[in-house]
């Protein structure tokens, strides 16, 4: 064990959080706060599952991918604005 | 504004790198992943088909196979190495003798090419040569044959991953604990918390962002194993160690189908980055909160 009094580890994570709330940080519905890139990101995780998801279980039964993209637009928007 | 130019020219030759070794080709992967290509066909050309590989993906039962045993192999894999890093990191904490040599001996899986580390376990697991299968039948009774049984050589794999990559584990964990500060353990020893506490509320909440890189990086290596397992078993019996760096290899290599081959790569990144988003997003945003 070392005698300092803060671990450079507690510091850097201290320093990461400095700069994100510097760099607009908010709290919608999503259960965390985030950023408007991590807005976009978590849309963008949702759109290729939500794609994926329809190629396997949707598409075959007639309705096109299309719809999907649509929906993943919404939802995208809906999260970047609201999340 | 100074110090701003600077850090960017500073910066330039990295970002320059990084662009040209790392952006460029995943631009690339994701390019041909909407194609289908086979430069050794009789046609070599890139012939563009949409989104059919995405759409093939999802009903590949091989692929579908070798993410869940991938995924198994990651979890087991990655535990036993946090667990075993943990008590090791522990031990090299304190003093005995000796401790330096085998603080050195202990790393030295790490300095081994993973092609070497599958062969030199092969040599120890083959049935008729292996020093392993002879003692475990000498002592044991037990009869070991990887080519045949596949719990056997999926359990050869994760003690393999586990001998070749817990000093890592250990190194990291061992930095952590040494820049850990005395005060809160010694309150705690005054407050009379027994070493469980101590280890639940104390230790672990502390050294946690470095478990959680360590994980991280463990997580990204183990889901891109390949050397090692084609070394040993080749992804065999059957699909049993058939993990998804296996095959995308056998996809790519073998069938030289290499627009399909770059829809796996690109899934398996993706699966990767929302795995560790999701770790990140559970054990450290939480933390962060509360800090503020």
């Amino acid at each position: 064990m070392g005698d300092t009094h803060e671990t450079p580890l507690a510091s850097a994570s201290l320093e990461e959080d400095d700069t994100l709330e510097s760099a607009g940080e908010k709290h919608g519905f999503l259960p965390i706060e985030t950023n408007w890139f991590d807005r976009l990101f978590i849309s963008v995780v949702i759109w290729v599952a939500l794609s994926l998801f329809w190629f396997r279980f949707v598409e075959p039964l007639g309705l096109s991918i299309w719809i999907s993209n649509a929906i993943a637009v919404v939802l995208a928007i809906f999260i970047v604005r609201k999340g | 504004m100074q110090s701003n130019r600077l850090g960017w020219i500073l910066l330039a030759p990295t970002l320059v790198i990084l662009f040209f070794f790392g952006v460029l080709p995943f631009i690339y992967v994701v390019y041909v992943s909407f194609h289908q290509w086979n430069p050794f066909a009789a046609n070599p050309e890139m012939i563009f088909n949409g989104a059919d590989n995405f759409r093939r993906i999802v009903f590949d039962a091989e692929f579908l196979n070798s993410v869940g045993v991938t995924v198994a192999f990651v979890f087991f894999a990655v535990l036993s190495e946090l667990i075993v890093g943990y008590f090791l990191a522990q031990a090299f904490m304190k003093d005995f003798p000796g401790k330096a040599f085998f603080r050195t001996i202990h790393t030295l899986p790490l300095i081994m090419a993973p092609i070497i580390v599958g062969s030199v376990w092969k040599l120890m697991t083959t049935p008729s040569i292996g020093i392993i299968p002879h003692y475990l039948d000498e002592w044991f009774g037990i009869t070991m044959n990887i080519g045949t049984s596949a719990p056997a050589a999926f359990a050869t794999i994760v003690i393999m991953d586990v001998w070749h990559w817990t000093p890592l584990v250990t190194l990291t964990l061992i930095a952590a604990l040494v820049s850990l500060p005395a005060d809160p353990f010694e309150q705690a020893q005054i407050d009379g918390a027994n070493s469980r506490q101590i280890f639940w509320h104390i230790t672990l909440p502390m050294i946690m962002p470095a478990v959680v890189a360590t994980v991280f990086i463990r997580l990204m290596d183990a889901l891109r194993t390949v050397d090692e397992v084609w070394m040993l078993t080749g992804g065999g019996p059957g699909s049993a160690t058939r993990f998804v760096g296996v095959h995308i290899f056998k996809e790519v290599f073998p069938k030289t189908n290499y627009g399909y081959g770059s829809t796996i790569s690109v899934i398996v990144l993706y699966l990767t980055i929302v795995a560790c988003w999701l770790l990140y997003v559970t054990m450290l945003a939480p933390r962060n909160t509360k800090e503020d």
